[in-house]
Formats: C-alpha cells, sequence, structure tokens
C-alpha cells in the first residue's frame, strides 16, 4: 500500500523521534519493521485523504507492508519504507497552503455575519504558527457555523488542494 | 476567546487532562489519533507533553541513594504537610 508520511526536517518522526533512513539518488530507504499496534507501536502513515490532519515539516511518499490496520485517520502497518520526498511540499507551497486556509477562514467569517466576530480575530495570529493551525481553524469555523458535516467539507477541500499543488 | 472543542478534535484543557492517559498508551487508537493531531498543531501542547515526557524519564532515572540525605528529609516533610493542609 502506498500512503504518506510527515517527517521533522531532520528525517525523524514527529512523535516518535524515530530516525527515519531516507531515500537517496533514486534508492528507497531502508525497510523498517515494528510489531503493529495502533498509536503505539508500527509504521504510522496517513491516507490522501488525511494529510491535513498531520501536515508536519517534510512529505514522504512511504510504501506500507505486512499487517496493515486501516483506522479512522491513519494507517499503521508492521513494516514501511520511504520511497521519495514530495518536493512540492516545500516553503512555498506550506506558505501558500496557510494562506489560502486563512483566506478560507476569513471568507467562512464573513459569510457568517457579526455572530462570529471572534473568530476572526483568531485566524491571522494563527498564521506563524504554520499550516496544521490554519487548517484546523477553516475546518473549526465551518464547523461552529454549519455543524460537523460543514467540517468535514472544509478537510475535503484542504485535501483537494493538496492533491492538486502536489500532484498526488 | 472562540471555543475550539468539538467531537471532531481535543481541546488544549482536554490535553492536560489526557496526558497521563496518554503517556502511558491508555487511550483508544481514536483518541490517541485526535490527542497526536492536536499536538501537531498547538506548539504550546507539544511543548508541555515533550517536558513531562522528559521529567518522567529524567525521574525515573534517579535511584533513590542519589537523594542527598537532607533533600530527601525535605521532600519528605514537605509531601507530609501537604497532606495535612
Amino acid at each position: 500500500m502506498i500512503a504518506y508520511k510527515f517527517l521533522r526536517a531532520d528525517g525523524t518522526g514527529v512523535f516518535t523521534r524515530h530516525p527515519w533512513p531516507r531515500p537517496a539518488n533514486g534508492t528507497p530507504g531502508a525497510w523498517v519493521e515494528a510489531p503493529l499496534v495502533p498509536c503505539r507501536s508500527g509504521i504510522h502513515a496517513c491516507r490522501l485523504a488525511d494529510l491535513p490532519l498531520w501536515l508536519g515539516r517534510d512529505l514522504y511518499e512511504v510504501e506500507l507492508g505486512g499487517e496493515i490496520a486501516e483506522e479512522r485517520t491513519k494507517v499503521v502497518a508492521s513494516r514501511g519504507r520511504l520511497l521519495r520526498r514530495i518536493d512540492a511540499w516545500d516553503d512555498a507551497a506550506r506558505d501558500a497552503y496557510t494562506r489560502d486556509c486563512a483566506d478560507r477562514a476569513h471568507a467562512l467569517v464573513r459569510a457568517a455575519g457579526p455572530a462570529f466576530a471572534e473568530w476572526d480575530a483568531v485566524v491571522e495570529p494563527s498564521t506563524a504558527e504554520g499550516p496544521a493551525l490554519l487548517g484546523f481553524v477553516a475546518a473549526r469555523i465551518a464547523e461552529e457555523r454549519d455543524g460537523v458535516e460543514a467540517y468535514h467539507a472544509e478537510r475535503a477541500r484542504q485535501v483537494a488542494w493538496l492533491a492538486e499543488r502536489l500532484g498526488l | 476567546m472562540a471555543d475550539l472543542h468539538s467531537d471532531q478534535h481535543v481541546s488544549c484543557q482536554e490535553v492536560v487532562e489526557l496526558v497521563s492517559d496518554y503517556l502511558e498508551g491508555a487511550l483508544t487508537p481514536d483518541e490517541a489519533a485526535l490527542f497526536e493531531q492536536h499536538l501537531n498543531f498547538c506548539d504550546g501542547c507539544d511543548w508541555y507533553v515533550d517536558q513531562l515526557r522528559t521529567t518522567i524519564a529524567t525521574v525515573g532515572r534517579i535511584e533513590q541513594e542519589e537523594v542527598p540525605p537532607a533533600m530527601r528529609q525535605k521532600l519528605l516533610t514537605a509531601f507530609r504537610d501537604r497532606g495535612r493542609s
């Protein structure tokens, strides 16, 4: 199964700090193996539809193998290896995504009327924190305005943005 | 301040309430995923959890014999007094 994985800039896992063998010169990184126990052990990755929930510094395409469990917002496998770094997820893309989500959040607030004015104040200060937070803020405003389906619709819009920009 | 909580995610307050269960691996997979999604975008909570993890690791390495007797007595007294108040 092909999925995606965000890593820190130094190539370590966001939560585990595991140093991942990275692909080089077109050759995938070495396989990493771990017993599959969701959220405790295993190779954690995400599907295209999960990307906005896990946005991080560097994005890789990862091949998963062995036992695979598909969770609500992620995939866990007993083995995986990094196939390639998705270079399109660079500073410019991160900034553009952040701006897009901020603009979207402002638009949602404007359309909602004065009762949502306090939400507008959250948007611009959050931009410094980067794309993951702004995606959340936009989706959260949509949810507050129109319910949980609007939250998911906003997340779906973010997925489409990422898929187009990154060529996924 | 706008309320950032709903069933699709956890708030900073909930991170504080759930952090022990998270570090002990006692959350369900879905709960743990929501917890980590919050850490992913909230630098403050990420730092908080990281500090707790570091503290637990550090304290876990200290043997009882490594605590100087005066400090040990001071700590015992402080804990006894805390129990009385």
